[in-house]
């Protein structure tokens, strides 16, 4: 029986298996992305009809000044991507030199990560006030404050520190504390014979070896800055002071559900969807090269 | 057995001592919320910084009551976990399909799936809002569980997928000619055997919903409807100044994710590793 169905094929049964899941895509992925790309050439507001505008809204988006502002932002957010990638490599190579107690300085600096982007930018809202806690002891030191939340300059790069930097690092320690002992020991004895230090075995095995892990590392940063900063943007600043800490992100959200202009929204989810798209297919070269 | 060190013994404390430096400042604002939390409003201006002189406990019954942390608390510990079970069950059956079984097109839908795996919640948002609001699922946890279900599901299914395809094909080859049926074969041979991989994902899929907010925000509209997150979240404008307050809450918000790690801690790790390294 089994012989006369084609091996390569098991009919329709796969289908009734990813059923559920390519339903919820269509419904909830596809078919809003399609919808925003249509929206983007009309007048909404996000309810009632639309009135087809061509590229109105394009214009009108380049000629926006918080459109500009956002770009900015993010390239400012991108900036700390090699920051991050440069602290958490090192530290991850000084735990992994085995010193004592690395598996509870791990732990702890993972805690960010589970608490999650609300809790943390609440309790930085707190912390970093223009009245908090560090700018109290700022000035008990230091005899000055430092507008951390209050101030746009301060504001963005406060976002990259605290974020992309320091909430990072005990993700990206566990993931390249993974990679690295991975890493065939005899490397190291030779590097060790051959009398070469920290920093030259670090330089000459420890990055060569995890050069894989850290493209990944790179390329989900890039997601990162991209399409995951919402929620603590929008806790700690909400986009602000003025248009301090606005991205696209935020600028969608601003246009479609503060100022109900959900076609002039469209056009800055096409520009977020480029950038998107462009990542993903990054981060789909570098999945396939693993699975060769 | 550990590998030949290259810092020799002074330099490790050297390195001990950055590392305790490093651990410790990131401790402080943690810190400074718990400690705020048993302050009163006057004692947190008077002494912002150092440990309450009294442990009075009045903020986090207000937190807890009044700013409705508690049923906050209620409606994530029950919505959460059932997203979770429907995560599961989505996630576990695509990627068998995905791993397993043979079809036409299976290439491009599981490229599909990888790349609608990062798009942000903003990107879908005005659109997803309609469609649950025609859905007449405004406010409802049915109505946030099937968003976070559709936008978390690619990544599961991308790790029940690759951990599919490295089981060995006899396992299906066998049933199939004892007569099984793919059903079958999948709860009753390969979900047994996936189980530390499908512990991992539930993990994963428990903090991401746990974690959510721009969906939660958008549908969750009826303030007793709320997440523990977007409770947290909203309360930044609500209690304005009371910081004291406010600590309080994140205390209690804070309880959960850290239990969760301190009982499931492989596999909050493994959850890290997961989606990429493999070597």
């Amino acid at each position: 029986m089994m012989g006369h169905r084609r091996l390569d094929n098991d009919g329709i049964a796969p289908f009734l298996f990813l059923g559920p899941l390519l339903v919820l895509l269509a419904a909830f992925i596809l078919y809003p992305v399609a919808m925003n790309l249509v929206a983007s050439f009309s007048e909404w507001k996000g309810y009632g009809p639309m009135k087809w505008i061509g590229l109105a809204n394009y214009h009108a988006m380049l000629g926006d000044k918080s459109f500009w502002i956002s770009i900015s932002n993010t390239a400012i957010l991108a900036c700390y991507i090699p920051v991050s990638t440069v602290v958490t490599v090192f530290v991850a190579a000084l735990l992994s030199e085995g010193i004592r107690g690395w598996q509870v300085y791990r732990a702890i600096l993972f805690i960010p990560n589970l608490l999650g982007p609300v809790i943390i930018a609440v309790v930085f809202s707190i912390f970093l006030r223009d009245d908090g806690p560090l700018n109290l002891a700022l000035k008990w030191i230091t005899g000055s404050t430092r507008p951390f939340l209050t101030s746009p300059v301060y504001a963005i790069n406060t976002v990259g520190i605290v974020q992309v930097v320091w909430v990072h690092l005990g993700f990206g320690l566990i993931y390249f504390l993974a990679a690295m002992s991975g890493i065939d020991r005899s490397m190291y004895e030779a590097a060790l014979i051959d009398g070469a230090g920290f920093w030259r075995t670090l330089a000459s095995v420890t990055v060569p070896s995890i050069r894989f892990a850290m493209e990944f590392w790179v390329v989900f940063s890039f997601i990162e800055v991209f399409a995951r900063m919402f929620s603590f943007i929008y806790t700690l600043t909400q986009g602000g002071p003025g248009y301090g800490t606005f991205t696209l992100e935020y600028g969608i959200f601003v246009q479609a559900f503060v100022n109900f202009h959900s076609g002039y929204s469209g056009a800055w989810s096409t520009v977020l969807f480029l950038f998107c798209a462009a990542i993903s297919v990054a981060q789909i070269r570098l999945m396939r090269r693993r699975s060769l | 057995m550990k590998r030949a060190s290259a810092i020799n013994a002074p330099s490790r404390v050297l390195v001990q001592v950055l590392l305790i430096i490093l651990v410790v400042a990131s401790l402080v604002p943690l810190y400074n919320v718990v400690a705020a939390s048993f302050k009163s409003a006057d004692e947190f201006v008077e002494n912002t910084i150092l440990p309450p002189k009294s442990l009075i406990v009045d903020n986090y019954v207000y937190a807890a009551i009044s700013a409705r942390l508690l049923r906050y608390a209620l409606n994530s510990l029950i919505l959460v976990p059932l997203g979770v079970l429907f995560y599961l069950a989505v996630c576990i059956s695509a990627g068998y399909a995905f791993g397993k079984m043979r079809f036409r097109a299976k290439r491009l839908l599981f490229l599909l799936v990888l790349f609608l795996m990062i798009f942000p919640q903003l990107l879908l948002a005005t659109q997803v809002f309609r469609l649950i609001s025609l859905l007449n699922l405004t406010s409802t946890g049915f109505g946030v569980i099937l968003t976070w279900v559709a936008y978390f599901a690619p990544f599961g299914t991308y790790i029940m997928t690759t951990y599919f395809t490295d089981m060995p094909y006899e396992l299906v080859e066998a049933a199939r000619i004892d007569g099984a049926s793919h059903a079958r074969i999948l709860v009753s041979v390969m979900t047994p055997l996936a189980m530390p991989m499908i512990a991992t994902i539930a993990i994963i899929g428990f903090q991401s919903m746990w974690n959510e907010l721009p969906f939660s925000l958008l549908i969750l509209q009826d303030a007793t409807s709320r997440t523990l997150t977007l409770g947290i979240a909203m309360m930044r404008g609500e209690f304005g100044l009371r910081v004291p307050i406010q600590s309080a809450a994140l205390v209690i918000a804070m309880a959960v994710p850290l239990v969760i790690f301190l009982i499931f801690q492989r596999h909050v790790t493994l959850g890290v590793t997961a989606g990429a390294i493999k070597e």
